[in-house]
Order: structure tokens, then sequence, then C-alpha cells
């Protein structure tokens, strides 16, 4: 009779110590978690897969180091499919099911904007790795939305027009971009620029191919004969900019004009490109993140452990989602909590501590002042493919000002 | 800014032509698959981009070998054409019976099987191939610099619809599919064995769209995510040659190409419009295209 009594006795004791230390166990390494959305299939999955990457090196950094606040860090990948109604549905598991506490990521813009006002509402905050859309910061702009990348304004518009500006100062300019939202606003800002620097330039005649084109033929014989002494491609990037060169090459068009290429400098496109293939020789491109040029032994790290990775050379986007996760970390260490609107406080003006420099988050748009580079594309020993060789920087001065942003929402 | 040169239109046709031969090698296997056994194979862009792979996977492992494009282009579309009797034999026969919905449902799915399987083999990276021997070369035409390897590509698209128009009409076996095509039971009745013909056709466009991702690469991209974007075009062809004719293809095809090079031409904002304005208008007033036959 005293046996069953005691024995349960202690097993009651037992099952209450054990509870007891998993609720200790759980409180004290619930892991922060971080949603990360962005293309990890079809057409764009190298930016998705590699901006993981980045993520992926920055928590097993800083999970080493012993997490933030004692947490772990834990980062959790949906794939959009680039398509902003997938992008939106997976944004509301992760922060619905999986209690994300913060969401990043997105390629495309349109998954971006839907995500964007889906955070709106939830107040959460949503940091943008690659999105170009100058709207989402600037007529679209919320508190919780917040960007550490370049975006179209400077990336293709501003900084090649800078870029220009000092090195060719080209009269006559046909364009030739993708026709949608970013295309278009890239154009925009490109002429804006430009023609404030050249005042006697003329854009004489825009261009304009459905998204995904890849066969060029028509527009680069009527590039080649439009009497331009440049063409400047408004947001052509990925498989179709590298159908393009190839077939621009093969008409002989870069022997024939100057060629402005934004994104020409972002390797990603070319790693199949051998010395003797074509390529847009001698074009004026910008560059995200051109490894190759930055001192800082930090990046070098950085390249060599995405390389292990995911066996190839980091995008911009690996960069940009790795500052995102140690932006987050600073936040959250500076306000002792994950506290949402404190978090938002802090990263307003909060200058991050980056292997490519210094760089403030401005506290109007919540954009990352990243640099954007410029050089002419062409071969070295240094690397299989062709790159931005003789590399210049553009900073601050090439994105819209606060007045421009302001005057901007306003007329919304 | 236009230039009404002699030089420019000239170059304009060249190019239009040039897209239009481009987009018939690849419209052309659609056309045969619907014209017989009236499926509209959506995965036909599938085919085409596994074509594209293949070509660079084989160009890429075996580049030391002399010629190796051509030898590639013996095989690749072999291989691709193998895998359409897979997909005929094990998946598609079971649907024949069905509704359309089931059938598209069936080549959508294929979309995404093909297109992982792409992703899987080679990986998310952008590829080319270079032009090859003798057909690496610009020649100059009318003042405009034009590689050589398009023009080959025009030759090509003439070749293969003059040999497809020659089995169809002068061979024994395009007497038999041509059989099929029109009447499906009384063929049977004569003892043709349909569902072999079915699947020799089936075979034979994912041959003609496998052909055509082998042919482009030289000068293009092979590259996920290319099977998108060329399947509305070729739907834009098929429809506005008639659904089943070879020859409306070919017009269809030319059609498009020139309307894009000229629109792109004369109204750039505009262009991308053309081709489904001109879609648009065959549906209303002559619905069965160019030269298919009204039902």
């Amino acid at each position: 009779m005293k046996k069953p009594i005691l024995f349960s006795t202690l097993a009651v004791i037992f099952l209450m110590m054990l509870l007891g230390f998993s609720f200790l166990a759980q409180s004290a390494e619930k892991p922060i978690v971080i949603g990360f959305i962005h293309s990890m299939s079809g057409a764009m999955s190298m930016y998705g897969i590699s901006s993981e990457a980045g993520g992926q090196i920055a928590v097993e950094e800083i999970n080493a180091a012993g997490g933030i606040l004692g947490r772990p860090l834990k980062m959790i990948t949906r794939d959009d499919k680039l398509n902003a109604e997938t992008g939106l549905r997976e944004a509301k598991d992760l922060i619905l099911s999986e209690n994300a506490d913060f969401l990043t990521g997105t390629i495309s813009s349109a998954v971006a904007l839907a995500i964007s006002n889906y955070v709106k509402r939830e107040k959460k905050i949503f940091l943008v790795n690659i999105s170009q859309s100058s709207s989402l910061t600037e007529e679209n702009w919320h508190r919780y939305i917040f960007r550490i990348d370049t975006n179209a304004v400077p990336y293709w518009g501003y900084a090649p027009a800078l870029a220009l500006a000092k090195k060719w100062k080209d009269k006559k300019i046909v364009s030739l971009g993708f026709d949608y939202e970013t295309g278009k606003n890239s154009l925009r800002a490109f002429k804006e620029k430009y023609l404030e620097l050249v005042p006697d330039a003329k854009i004489i005649d825009e261009l304009w191919a459905p998204l995904g084109t890849t066969d060029f033929t028509a527009y680069i014989s009527k590039i080649a004969n439009s009497g331009a002494d440049a063409f400047f491609l408004s947001c052509i990037y990925g498989g179709g900019e590298l159908a393009f060169s190839k077939q621009a090459y093969a008409f002989g068009l870069y022997d024939k004009m100057h060629a402005i290429q934004p994104c020409a400098g972002d390797i990603e496109t070319w790693f199949s490109v051998k010395k003797g293939d074509p390529y847009p020789k001698g074009a004026l491109a910008t560059c995200r993140y051109p490894f190759w040029a930055i001192k800082d032994p930090r990046s070098k790290q950085f390249v060599e452990k995405h390389n292990k990775k995911v066996g190839f050379l980091p995008s911009y986007g690996a960069m940009n989602q790795y500052l995102i996760m140690y932006a987050l970390k600073a936040a959250i260490e500076k306000v002792g909590a994950v506290d949402t609107e404190k978090i938002i406080n802090a990263l307003e003006g909060m200058v991050l501590d980056t292997f490519v420099g210094k760089i403030p988050i401005r506290p109007y748009d919540h954009q990352a002042m990243m640099p954007n580079w410029y050089g002419v594309m062409d071969f070295t020993p240094e690397f299989s493919f062709p790159y931005i060789t003789k590399i210049d920087v553009i900073g601050e001065e090439g994105y819209h000002t606060v007045e421009q942003i302001k005057k901007l929402r306003e007329g919304k | 800014m236009n230039l009404v040169t002699f030089e420019a239109i000239a170059g304009q046709t060249l190019s239009g032509i040039s897209v239009g031969m481009v987009l018939f090698l690849i419209a052309a296997g659609l056309s045969i698959i619907f014209g017989t056994l009236k499926v509209l194979n959506l995965a036909h862009g599938s085919i085409y981009m596994l074509g594209g792979f293949l070509c660079y996977g084989f160009t890429s492992t075996f580049a030391s070998v002399p010629g190796v494009f051509w030898w590639t282009l013996l095989a690749a579309p072999m291989i691709v054409g193998l895998v359409g009797g897979l997909i005929e034999i094990f998946l598609l026969r079971r649907i024949y019976a069905q509704e359309m919905l089931y059938q598209y449902i069936l080549t959508f799915g294929l979309i995404l099987i093909i297109g992982e399987t792409c992703k899987f083999i080679w990986g998310v990276g952008y590829h080319t191939v270079g032009a090859p021997w003798p057909f690496n070369g610009k020649v100059s035409l009318w003042g405009l610099s034009f590689p050589v390897y398009n023009l080959f590509l025009i030759g090509c698209g003439f070749a293969v619809f003059i040999g497809l128009v020659a089995l169809m009409r002068y061979t024994g076996l395009g007497r038999i599919i041509r059989a099929v095509t029109y009447h499906r039971e009384m063929a049977n009745a004569l003892g043709i064995n349909v569902p072999k013909v079915y699947t020799g056709v089936f075979m034979l466009g994912c041959w003609l769209g496998g052909l055509a991702g082998t042919l482009m690469p030289p000068m293009s991209v092979v590259a996920l995510g290319s099977d998108m974007a060329v399947i509305i075009e070729c739907f834009i062809i098929v429809v506005i040659g008639g659904l089943g004719s070879l020859p409306g293809a070919f017009i269809g095809a030319i059609i498009l190409g020139l309307l894009t090079a000229f629109g792109i031409y004369i109204i750039p904002k505009l262009a991308v419009a053309f081709a489904f304005m001109l879609m648009i208008v065959i549906l209303i007033i002559r619905p069965w295209g160019l030269m298919g036959k009204p039902e």
C-alpha cells in the first residue's frame, strides 16, 4: 500500500521537475525568428539562393558568438515564386504560424509592395534586400519598411548619369528598357540627372521590350541605325541582359557606339562567359558589390564563406542580407528587447559598420545609403569572366534628396 | 527620330524575318501536336528549354571535341523527342478521353516538373554557348552588321518548313498522319495503329521543340524561365496561322516577326501590343486562323 503512493509521488515530482526545466530551457532559448521570402525557384533563383546564403552566414556567425541577448537567431526561408500573391501568403504564414519577429527579402518589387502593405497593418518590420523600386521607400513609404540595398534611382538612374557625365558626356542617346514600372522609373531618373548635368544632351529614342524578352534582334538593328552616340539599357538584367549582350556583340554594336549598361557590373550574369565570348565590351557599368575591389578583410572572408556554401561568388543580395542581419542585431541589442517600435527608432539614423564602409540609414525614407560603384567592362587575368575595371564610387549623391522625396509623397 | 533610309528598312526587315524564323522553329512542334492530337501542350516551352539546357550541357562537357555543337544538334533533339515519347505513353495517353481541362492541368504540371529538373541538373545560373564554326562571324548587309548565325537560323527555319511539308505531303508516313488528323475513327477502322501514330507525332513535335531549343543558345541565353518567355508567342503564332496548319504557323511566325520589327521601328511604345491586336482581329473575323479550316 505504501509503495504505490511513494512511487506515484516521486513520479509526480519528477514530472514537475522535467516540466520546470523544459519551461526554463524554452524561454531562455526561444529564438528570434527572421522570415526570409525570396525567389528560390525559377528565373531569379540564383539571387534567392545567394541572398539566403548571405543571411545564413550571418546567422551562423551571430549564433556562434552567443546569439542576440542570449537568444539564438533563426532564419526561415520561403519561396515567393516571383509572384505577389504567393509572397504575401508566405509572409502571412511566417508572421501568424511561425511567429516571425521580422520579415526580410524579396527581389520582385511587386512582391515587396504586397508585403509592405501587409506589414503596415501588422506593425512588423520588413527589411528589403534586393527589390529596387524606389516607390517602396518614397511614395509608398511607411514606418515599418526599411531597405538595406541601393534602389532604382541611384543604381539604374543617377549613378550611371553621374558616371556618364564624368566620363564621355555623350550627346545623343537611345534607350532600351524592359517595359514595367522599374524600367520606366529608371529611365526617368537617368534622364532627370543626366540632362541636368549635360543640358545639351538628348534621348533621341526610347525603346521598350516586354519583360522576359530574350530575342532583341529587332531592337538592336533599330539602335544600330539610330545615329546615336551611345545606348542606355534601362533595367535590362540577368538572362535578358546576357542575351542582349551576346546579340549586340554579334551585331558589332559595342564597336559602333558607347554602351551604358547599369547592372553589367553585377558579375552573376557573366559567370559562364569566357575570354573570347561575346560580352559588353567597354561598356560603362554600375555594380552593387565589386568585392574584388573591396580591401576590408571581412569582405574577403564573406566571399570565401559564400563560395563554400553555395559554390559560386556572392551577389550583392547576399551582402545586403548579411548586413540586414547585423543591423537587426545592433538595433535589438541597443533597445535590449525585441520591441518593434523601439527598434524602428533605433534603426533610424543608425550608422552600420560594414565591410564596404560606414553606412547611415536615412531616417526620412529608411533607406540605407549603400554606395554604387561604376567602371568599364573588361577582361583581366584575375577572373575568367568580365567585370568592371577602373572603378569609382558614388555615394549619397546618387539618391533622391529628402526634398525630392517629400514632393513625391505630397504629389501622391 | 526615324531614319527612313533603305538601310534602316532593310535592316528591320531582315531582323523581322530572323525573329520570325526563330519563333517558327519553336512553334512548329506545338502546331503539329495540336493538329493531330488536338492536345494543346502547355509544356512545349519547357521542352524547348530542355533542349537548350541539353545543348549547354553537351557543349560544355565535351568542349574539347571538335564540332561538338553539330554532334549536340544531332543528339539533343533526339533525347528530347524520347522524353516526349515517355510523356505521351505514360501520361498523356491516360487522359485523351477526358476533358481538355485535364490536359491543361497535366501539361502545366509538366512545366513545373521539367523546370525543377533542369534547375536540379544544371543549377540556377545563366549559360551561354558560342556560335559554332563556320557560322561564328559577321557579314555586312546594307550597312548593317549581321551575325552569320542568324542567317543560318533563317536557313534552318526554311529547311524545317520544307522538310515537314514534304514529309506530310509526299511520304507514306505523312499520309498516315494526315489520315489520323482528318478522321481518327476512320483511320482506326482502316487498320492504322492510331495510338502509335499519336506517340510518333508527339515525339516529332517534341523533337522539333528540342531542335529549336538546341539551335537557340548560340544567339541567346540558356536560363530558367525561358520556357514561359516563349510559350505566349508560340500560341499567338499558332492562333494567327491556324491551329494545326504548318504553312499557317510559318506565315504566322513571319507576320509576328515583321510586325514586331516594324512596330519597334514605327511606334516603339505599342510594339508589344501589335501581336496581340492582330491575334484579336483574327479571332474575331476569322477564328480558324489564316490557313486553318473552319470546324
